[in-house]
């Protein structure tokens, strides 16, 4: 499964691999790889997965939230550490919102993404950004047109039609040889967002449908690359702008919403490798340009309507090294990065913060018989300028992360490791008008996990590995909202604790039969209790953090005969609470959600490959939702239809 | 299925729980004194139908309660002997939310303050809006005094540049003849027995602190600003219960006011250890005990305490989340 079997998958999956694990050869690929959360591209394609988030909840451990709709808010935690502990990383760039401190994964299409992967701590990749390895975790992206490939012209395309209007085209056209990489992309979806819903109401069920929820969006860009035997070097840009709807919760009684959000992302990056044994370097650089509208036309205030544009600017910089004294005994890794980030609002009250960001990393990792020892230490020195008011103080911190691992290169693995990482306040938990506190401390946790892979079977027809993860994570200065100075003006504070104990189990078959027949499992089942222990006396103490479900599980089945496939994707969430306290009337419905897709291949001449997916998604219409009153669509479906060039 | 009890009430009190915005959780608790029996689901039971998003004013008028549910823009209109829906008012105006906010009852009308700039005239036995009157930014609380309507623009969603204007509205007319400038934000509103008008101004949370005004309805001039600290104000025989919770040091006030001379009389009348975030008090005369309710956190469910009319602690009931207004059966 994890060498994919795809026609033009296989190629852009291994793509991925010697940038981030070439170094490994002290094993075979598959082995080196058995202990990663990895989803290959022909995975992918078989999900159809409108942005990123719809990867990312396949894999364990994971929590999204979501608001609903086509380019709606979604967010992602992971093994109960609040989103802003998770860095993004795509196609080796992190991506950067010290805004919010959040990236807002259903922006983040899923067209041409050729992989997705995440490290729930346990970092193994040494060339992502020096602030994603020492970050709480990391979810890692790839795309098509960011990787060499074979010579000559590639092309992807998809065209989707789907369920509320909803329309996509993608274009990817990419051109490799020996020396030379162009490549360019562009998106188009729009969808009006105008599902139906019901919601029970007392002891009435309420029909209706969503107002407000439209979303059009675009994006292009393109990437330059050269290699030489010993060196890559690439450079792009990436355009994306969004106008859509902000359709809020399900109101009862009152559905008048009719605010927007218009956001334009423009991003710069380069990148450049370098190998020479025993030396491995990675030099990044990228700046983003992010700007955001919020318009309400409704507000109540005396100009009878409220337009806030903020406009968030980062550059980042960095270097990576990999050394290499005794490839089979000895490794060590470092490196630094820099990131100035700035916030402009047009509110004028609001602050001007400029953030200047550097983290450092050193480590080393150790070989010995069987066992693998691994550890590092990070730095990172925040300082702020607020040029509009008092800025928050300048921060330093030392973290750690050891690990040692048992590796007998048959069966099992076991991996026991210890992270200590902090997020950052956010400029608006900092500075935002009257809710910002400029005296927030950062927010540590403390994660210690034993993990297990064992690989029954790697036999070319039939393969299965079990994978499993316990774990308790420490969260401390817990950065929550109270009220401060009246019930509608709540202030940041750091006076929350959390515990999360968490127990977590993946299990992938692939199986291939006679006549062209193949089958593939891929499951899991997350058990998260992750407890407030804020205070003793709290009337929340113990009890579990709003939000975070005490099970999740995925089960998928995908069978295939020959170039046609089937996939049944199933997702599963516990019932959870709307806020702290474990009362009945905070409780947010369970629900199991089935998807339903039905894939067909053609290969025309050896070149062309033309498949065309048909879509069920929520098969048994349930009404469901992520957050409370955030009510997610029904039955609906989507058809696409794709073309690749190779 | 809507349940069937339809029983006419006694011998309790229902809290409004204004739960917390977007999360379409306000309720409302019945106590039964008989049992000391909470049912916090007490509205979705007899009416067959949640409330809706943050209640802000709950006050009974001859046989029917009224319900501002702000965030929903509804006015729920109810039996006040059974606790069976009358009437859902819808105040959308145009696609726009109204927002109401708080009730005062006069002459069969209800005036109900609406955060878009109006007080709405509704008539009590139709239940028909009928007249709107402009008013200033976000209007708040309100007050009778003569023939006059009193109404707090607080110009809330403005801020920065709050209101400070309290307007005057004739009630024969019902227009605006006035606005008096009495402080920054300004909010609840009381009248005494003498006919004065009393309004506490806000302030911003910080730097302007929050004050009680009085208003001389004769020369509708403000007369005096007291100086003290002051949240809420409500009428206690023929004084006045302040409040005050201090959002920074989470200390919690009652003091004792007389209105007819003006001056307070025991800031610390009531003894409130038993009390995390006071949210709300009312006096009830038929039980001769004072009713707090406590916020908690305001993300925890919250409590109603009832204390003596000395001010000393009794016992507590468990209600829903955010309690504030109450209603009391003999």
């Amino acid at each position: 499964m994890l060498i994919s079997c795809s026609s033009y998958g296989q190629l852009d999956s291994i793509q991925l691999i010697p940038e981030v694990d070439i170094l490994d050869t002290r094993n075979s690929l598959f082995w080196s790889l058995r202990d990663w959360d990895y989803i290959s591209t022909e995975k992918i394609q078989e999900l159809q997965p409108l942005d990123a988030a719809d990867i990312i909840q396949k894999f364990a451990g994971t929590s999204i939230k979501s608001y609903g709709g086509l380019g709606g808010l979604k967010t992602v935690s992971v093994h109960g550490l609040g989103t802003n502990h998770s860095a993004i990383v795509v196609d080796g760039q992190s991506l950067v919102n010290s805004q919010s401190g959040q990236v807002n994964l259903g922006q983040l299409s899923g067209d041409n993404l050729t992989s997705v992967e995440t490290s729930s701590g346990r970092q193994k990749l040494h060339t992502i950004p020096v602030s994603a390895q020492i970050a709480g975790n990391s979810i890692v992206l790839n795309t098509f047109e960011n990787s060499f490939s074979k010579s000559g012209f590639q092309l992807r395309s998809s065209f989707k039609y789907g369920s509320y209007n909803h329309q996509s085209a993608y274009v990817g056209l990419k051109y490799t040889n020996a020396n030379w990489l162009f490549s360019g992309m562009g998106t188009f979806r729009r969808a009006d967002g105008n599902y139906d819903y019901s919601v029970q109401n007392g002891f009435q069920t309420l029909e209706g449908k969503r107002h407000n929820n439209d979303f059009l969006n675009y994006s292009f860009g393109g990437t330059i690359g050269r290699q030489g035997e010993r060196t890559r070097f690439r450079a792009g840009y990436r355009q994306s702008e969004t106008d859509q709807g902000l359709p809020g919760a399900v109101l009862l009684y009152n559905q008048t919403q009719n605010e927007r959000l218009r956001t334009g992302n423009k991003t710069a990056f380069a990148d450049f490798y370098y190998r020479n044994d025993p030396w491995i370097i990675r030099a990044y650089a990228n700046g983003r340009h992010n700007n955001v509208r919020y318009a309400d036309p409704d507000y109540l205030n005396a100009a009878g309507e409220l337009i806030v544009d903020y406009l968030n600017r980062s550059i980042s910089g960095g270097v990576v090294v990999q050394f290499y004294p005794m490839w089979d005994k000895l490794h060590f890794y470092g490196g630094v990065e820099q990131v100035v980030s700035d916030l402009h609002v047009s509110d004028t009250t609001f602050a001007l913060p400029v953030r200047f960001h550097n983290y450092g990393i050193l480590g080393v990792e150790y070989f010995v018989k069987k066992f693998i020892l691994k550890a590092h230490i990070s730095e990172q020195y925040v300082s702020e300028r607020n040029n509009n008011g008092v800025n928050a103080q300048d921060r330093f911190r030392i973290n750690p992360y050891a690990s040692i691992e048992y590796d007998d290169d048959r069966k099992w693995k076991h991996m026991l490791w210890y992270r200590n990482s902090f997020r950052m306040p956010s400029f608006n938990e900092l500075y935002y008008n009257n809710i910002g506190n400029n005296n927030l401390v950062p927010e540590d946790a403390h994660q210690l996990n034993y993990g297990l892979v064992l690989t029954a079977y790697n036999r070319t027809k039939f393969n299965a590995r079990l994978r499993s993860n316990v774990y308790i994570n420490f969260i401390e200065n817990k950065i929550i909202a109270i009220p401060t100075k009246n019930l509608f003006v709540w202030s940041m504070q750091n006076i929350g604790k959390a515990r999360v104990y968490g127990f977590e189990t993946m299990l992938n078959l692939e199986a291939k039969f006679n006549k062209g027949w193949k089958m593939s499992i891929d499951a899991n089942y997350s058990y998260q209790r992750s407890l407030d222990y804020t205070g003793k006396d709290s009337p929340t103490y113990k009890h579990q953090i709003a939000y975070i479900p005490l099970h999740t599980a995925n089960f998928d089945v995908s069978v295939y005969y020959k170039k046609t496939g089937l996939r049944i994707s199933n997702y599963f969430t516990s019932l959870r609470y709307s806020l702290n306290e474990n009362v009945e009337q905070n409780e947010v419905e369970a629900f199991l959600i089935t998807d339903l897709s039905i894939f067909h291949r053609f290969v025309v001449k050896e070149k062309h490959a033309i498949s065309v997916q048909f879509l069920v998604k929520n098969v048994f219409d349930q009404s469901y939702a992520y957050i409370r009153s955030f009510v997610m669509p029904g039955r609906n479906y989507l058809i696409s239809l794709s073309y690749a060039f190779n | 299925m809507p349940c069937e009890d339809t029983s006419a009430l006694s011998n309790g009190m229902v809290v409004l729980c204004e739960g917390l915005f977007q999360q379409n959780n306000s309720s409302i608790s019945f106590i039964d004194f008989n049992n000391g029996a909470v049912d916090n689901s007490f509205f979705a039971n007899r009416v067959g139908r949640q409330l809706g998003d943050t209640g802000n004013d709950m006050q009974k008028y001859g046989g029917k309660i009224y319900v501002v549910v702000n965030i929903s823009s509804t006015i729920e209109v109810l039996d006040a002997s059974t606790f069976t829906s009358i009437e859902q008012i819808s105040m959308i105006n145009g696609g726009t939310s109204k927002q109401p906010r708080s009730l005062y009852f006069h002459n069969g009308n209800v005036y109900v303050t609406c955060y878009d700039g109006f007080v709405d005239v509704i008539d009590t036995t139709s239940l028909n809006v009928i007249q709107r009157i402009a008013v200033g930014t976000n209007p708040e609380g309100l007050t009778v005094s003569g023939n006059k309507l009193y109404v707090s623009n607080s110009g809330g969603l403005n801020a920065p540049v709050m209101d400070s204007t309290v307007s005057v509205i004739d009630l024969t007319t019902h227009q605006e003849i006035q606005k008096i400038t009495v402080g920054l934000n300004p909010g609840p509103m009381i009248t005494d027995q003498a006919g004065d008008v009393y309004v506490i101004a806000r302030g911003n949370y910080s730097s302007i602190p929050s004050r009680m005004v009085r208003i001389d309805a004769t020369t509708d001039q403000v007369a005096e600003q007291f100086s003290f600290d002051a949240s809420g104000v409500t009428h206690f025989n023929n004084k006045f219960l302040v409040s005050y919770y201090d959002y920074s040091t989470s200390q919690n006030t009652v003091g004792l006011f007389d209105p007819a001379n003006e001056v307070m009389e025991n800031p610390s009348f009531m003894g409130l250890a038993d009390v995390t975030t006071l949210y709300n008090v009312q006096y009830n005369v038929g039980r001769d005990q004072i009713f707090v309710s406590d916020a908690m956190n305001f993300t925890n469910t919250g409590y109603v305490r009832v204390y003596s009319n000395a001010g000393v602690y009794s016992h507590s009931y468990h209600v829903g989340l955010n309690p504030s207004k109450m209603v009391f059966y003999d």
